[in-house]
């Protein structure tokens, strides 16, 4: 490949990045630490607030609690998957995937439904549950959420723990909870670590769940940075909140990172133990009940949001309607959000793919210099591409709204704008996919083929390609999901024409029309389903 | 058929430093470089392939300088230690992949993989992928998909290293018998000396970053430059000894070195002859499938022997505690300053 197309390969990532990444970065540093002079004035005001106090407490609070109950909720899911194979095993896992593609919002409206006051749960047992606009309400979605990411890097580490180590301990007179404390668990603890900082991330960096779901009292500091911008207009106070934020999200990111590191050595191990068919006999057993019960649980857990949203989007009054939906699909100017339903799911689509266009090729020519290409300032430019894995979206429509509302780039308000914010939010996971599978193609490939007369680019696209396509398909449907799910920046630089499924239940929800509310979440539902199964179609493992 | 030539190759990488003043491979010889793990000979391959780039220095083939051309444009055919088969390529289209770049006709690359199948007795396998193959089955494949553009230079790293022993000692044959018929140029690496002997016209062993010494395989395994050649291809006697008169002697035992002071006198055991007599005594010995090896201390030093149980004139069981030694050829090694 010629130099200057490979100057130009590492060059245009790094533009995109310093333009809808680096510059909002800047602007926001600006509007925090500066007047006249670099200054902290901003940033002790915030510290010093008794309000803004309690709710970074409250931030760190909440992510520790939700981190705690989604191992205590995961490790025993973790068990099960890495020890045995039993019926309802494949159905079950699949089940775990849903979660990665639904919309927070949507499972937000579920939580309502279930749990307020006049919603399933509270008909069930006579009395509201006490657990809606509260903390409970907030730590259950983010269990919720990441649960399922506890199951799966636990149980996939366990199953290559070497059986001979627990053999030898065994021989040695170990047994029982002795052995798991002392031998088992030490060899689980970077998959532990490591799906524990990333819960961690996520719950210290959530928006949609607390906003909510946390009602008036408890909210993070993602949810402070909005309120004080959205609806204070003090955006002195929001920018030092997002400096505050950013540099804790930075140092959580780089844990998690490192964690991550020794976590895939920790995979990379061969051995890999089949889990075991269960007996008739342990079936029965309390193996038996215990695998049972926790799939039941599962279920019920994933599903009973889902469904609620189902079962509310067809009811009135206590019967079943349509009214809804014939409300959704009506063409008529909705007032409530400033434009028609068939706009914002037309918008939300093609936002959509847009991402995915974009996120997928960003992504895909970042993995292939990380993992292909040597050359000077090659640190740097890795530093430089995983740094927006540590911004949240507050933090991102922060920014766009201070970079891009006046000349030279007058992008506020613009489709485009949204699409660059939903692509910086969605490609660093894309870039995981992607590099997960590139890794994994053996170099030598790539130059068998150049041996055989193939150019960089014919290697490329004819050996590594193909190979990684899996990856790629998955990252492009994660950019999607990301995409129509995403909330909070955009709602924050969009404008009424532009607005999307997600900005529509959001406003919806404000209104407290929770009916058309559902029926939209049902839509967003589908097309998530649709993403669900295309992920299930690949067999690519991101489990 | 090309001719091979590096001149004054350097090349460094953090804590490694390759230096090849010279190396030649002739037209159509089968050249092994031969050497420990990490002694840079696969980065010598690399560089002949237009892999790895050398600091400074210059690849010829024939007389054309090919530094700056890319590995695409060399016309080379390699064969990689894990064979480096395209997975989602049939045995076909992994053998058929130069000759698509090239723009063949049709029939043109019809005919070159039957021709390549043959070659390497894999007729029928065209539909399978590399997965379905065993391991030796997957080394022809890359060992077809190298031959069949008809490259100017075969190179080979580390080709049988996956394999079990019975198998690799089929394939070497295989291997050599198919460079004969082509009478291709081939550069082949490997890190054991049984194979590099059984396979080479040349060999160039090679200690860290440097080549020892280039020479024929029974050049090298009877007259060794030094010490790390005469004993990276096999068991080897060095006696260090003061010579007088060009004569150096350790107790009864006399070598006609022609040269005076201290000399390193070496020799491998198939060289020690045993009679009857008393120039050293027997410390120990081992019984090898048909041979004795034999640990015999003359005056001090250890020389080790190795003779078939009926070239010896004692029965195994009954041995003496002294025996007298011949050794019949040996060579002085280069001293170490």
């Amino acid at each position: 490949m010629g130099m200057r197309l490979k100057n130009l390969i590492v060059l245009l990532p790094l533009i995109f990045l310093f333009l809808f990444f680096y510059f909002p970065l800047i602007s926001i540093l600006k509007e925090g630490l500066w007047n006249n002079g670099i200054t902290l004035k901003y940033i002790l005001q915030v510290v010093s607030n008794n309000y803004h106090r309690r709710i970074i407490f409250f931030t760190f609070w909440q992510a520790l609690a939700s981190t705690l109950f989604t191992l205590l909720l995961g490790l025993p899911g973790a068990y099960i998957f890495a020890k045995y194979d039993f019926p309802g095993k494949g159905i079950l896992k699949a089940l775990l995937t849903v979660p990665f593609v639904m919309p927070s919002i949507m499972v937000a409206l579920g939580f309502i439904i279930l749990f307020g006051r006049s919603g399933i749960l509270a008909h069930l047992i006579g009395r509201d549950p006490g657990i809606l606009y509260s903390w409970k309400a907030i730590i259950l979605a983010h269990v919720f959420y990441n649960f399922p990411v506890v199951v799966r890097m636990v149980s996939s580490l366990w199953q290559r723990i070497n059986p001979h180590y627990e053999e030898a301990a065994l021989s040695l007179g170990a047994r029982g909870f002795a052995l798991f404390r002392k031998v088992t668990l030490p060899m689980l603890m970077p998959a532990i670590f490591a799906s524990s900082m990333l819960t961690f991330v996520f719950c210290f960096l959530s928006f949609s769940i607390p906003l909510i779901l946390g009602g008036y009292q408890y909210a993070t500091i993602e949810v402070d940075i909005f309120t004080a911008i959205m609806t204070l207009l003090d955006f002195k106070t929001g920018a030092a909140l997002a400096i505050i934020q950013i540099s804790l999200s930075f140092v959580f990111m780089y844990l998690y990172l490192k964690s991550l590191d020794l976590y895939v050595k920790a995979e990379e191990q061969r051995i890999f133990k089949k889990p075991l068919p269960l007996t008739l006999r342990e079936l029965l057993s309390v193996n038996g009940v215990f695998i049972a019960a926790y799939s039941a649980m599962v279920f019920i857990f994933i599903l009973s949001p889902l469904m609620a949203v189902v079962y509310h989007s067809f009811t009135y009054g206590g019967g079943f309607t349509l009214e809804w939906y014939r409300r959704v699909f009506s063409p008529e100017y909705n007032p409530i959000f400033g434009a028609n339903s068939i706009t914002a799911i037309r918008n939300s689509l093609f936002f959509g793919f847009s991402t995915v266009l974009i996120s997928t090729l960003l992504a895909l020519s970042i993995a292939y210099i990380m993992y292909r290409w040597e050359f000077k300032g090659k640190n740097l430019f890795d530093a430089l591409v995983m740094l927006p894995l540590a911004s949240s979206a507050i933090t991102l429509g922060l920014g766009y709204i201070k970079a891009f509302h006046k000349p030279p780039l007058n992008l506020l308000g613009t489709w485009y704008l949204i699409v660059f914010a939903h692509t910086i939010i969605a490609y660093p996971f894309v870039l995981r996919a992607i590099s997960t599978v590139l890794k994994k193609i053996k170099p030598g490939l790539k130059e068998a083929a150049m041996s055989l007369g193939a150019n960089e680019l014919k290697a490329f696209l004819k050996v590594e390609l193909p190979l990684a396509f899996g990856g790629i398909v998955v990252g492009a449907i994660f950019a999607f999901a990301m995409s129509i799910a995403e909330l909070g920046a955009t709602y924050m630089i969009y404008k009424p024409e532009y607005t999307t499924i997600t900005i529509a239940i959001y406003r919806f929800l404000g209104s407290r029309q929770f009916g058309p509310a559902s029926a939209m979440s049902v839509i967003l539902m589908m097309v998530s389903t649709i993403a669900f199964i295309l992920i299930e179609r690949t067999g690519e493992e991101i489990w | 058929m090309v001719r091979l030539r590096l001149e004054d190759i350097e090349f460094k990488q953090e804590g490694f430093e390759l230096n090849i003043p010279f190396l030649e491979a002739r037209p159509g010889e089968f050249l092994t470089l031969l050497g420990p793990s990490g002694c840079g000979k696969t980065t010598t391959l690399r560089i002949i392939a237009g892999f790895e780039k050398a600091d400074r220095g210059r690849i010829y083939f024939d007389d054309i300088v090919m530094n700056e051309v890319p590995p695409y444009e060399r016309n080379i055919g390699i064969v990689f230690q894990d064979y480096a088969l395209f997975p989602h390529m049939t045995v076909c289209d992994n053998i058929s992949f130069g000759l698509k770049l090239r723009k063949l006709s049709k029939e043109e690359i019809k005919k070159r993989i039957s021709w390549a199948l043959k070659l390497v007795g894999l007729e029928g396998f065209e539909n399978r992928y590399p997965e379905q193959l065993s391991g030796g089955q997957q080394q022809r494949v890359a060992l077809a998909r190298a031959l069949v553009i008809e490259p100017r230079l075969l190179l080979l790293d580390e080709p049988l290293s996956n394999l079990d022993a019975k198998i690799r000692e089929r394939l070497r044959g295989e291997i050599k018998r198919i460079q004969r018929e082509l009478g291709i140029t081939t550069i082949y690496v490997t890190h054991d000396q049984e194979e590099a002997m059984a396979i080479s016209d040349m060999i160039a062993v090679m200690s860290i970053g440097k080549i020892e010494q280039v020479g024929s395989p029974l050049d090298l395994y009877y007259s060794p430059k030094n010490e790390f050649v005469a004993q990276f291809l096999g068991l080897s006697n060095i006696l260090e000894a003061n010579a007088e008169n060009g004569k150096a002697c350790i107790g009864n035992l006399c070598f006609e070195v022609k040269k005076e002071g201290r000399v390193k006198i070496f020799f491998r055991p198939e060289s020690v002859y045993i009679k009857k007599g008393d120039d050293g005594e027997v410390v120990d010995y081992e019984l090898l499938p048909g041979r004795v090896r034999l640990k015999i201390d003359v005056d001090g030093e250890i020389i080790i022997a190795e003779r078939f149980l009926d070239e010896i004139p004692f029965l195994i069981e009954k041995l003496p505690k002294k025996v007298g030694i011949k050794v019949k050829s040996f060579s002085i090694l280069e001293s170490f300053p």
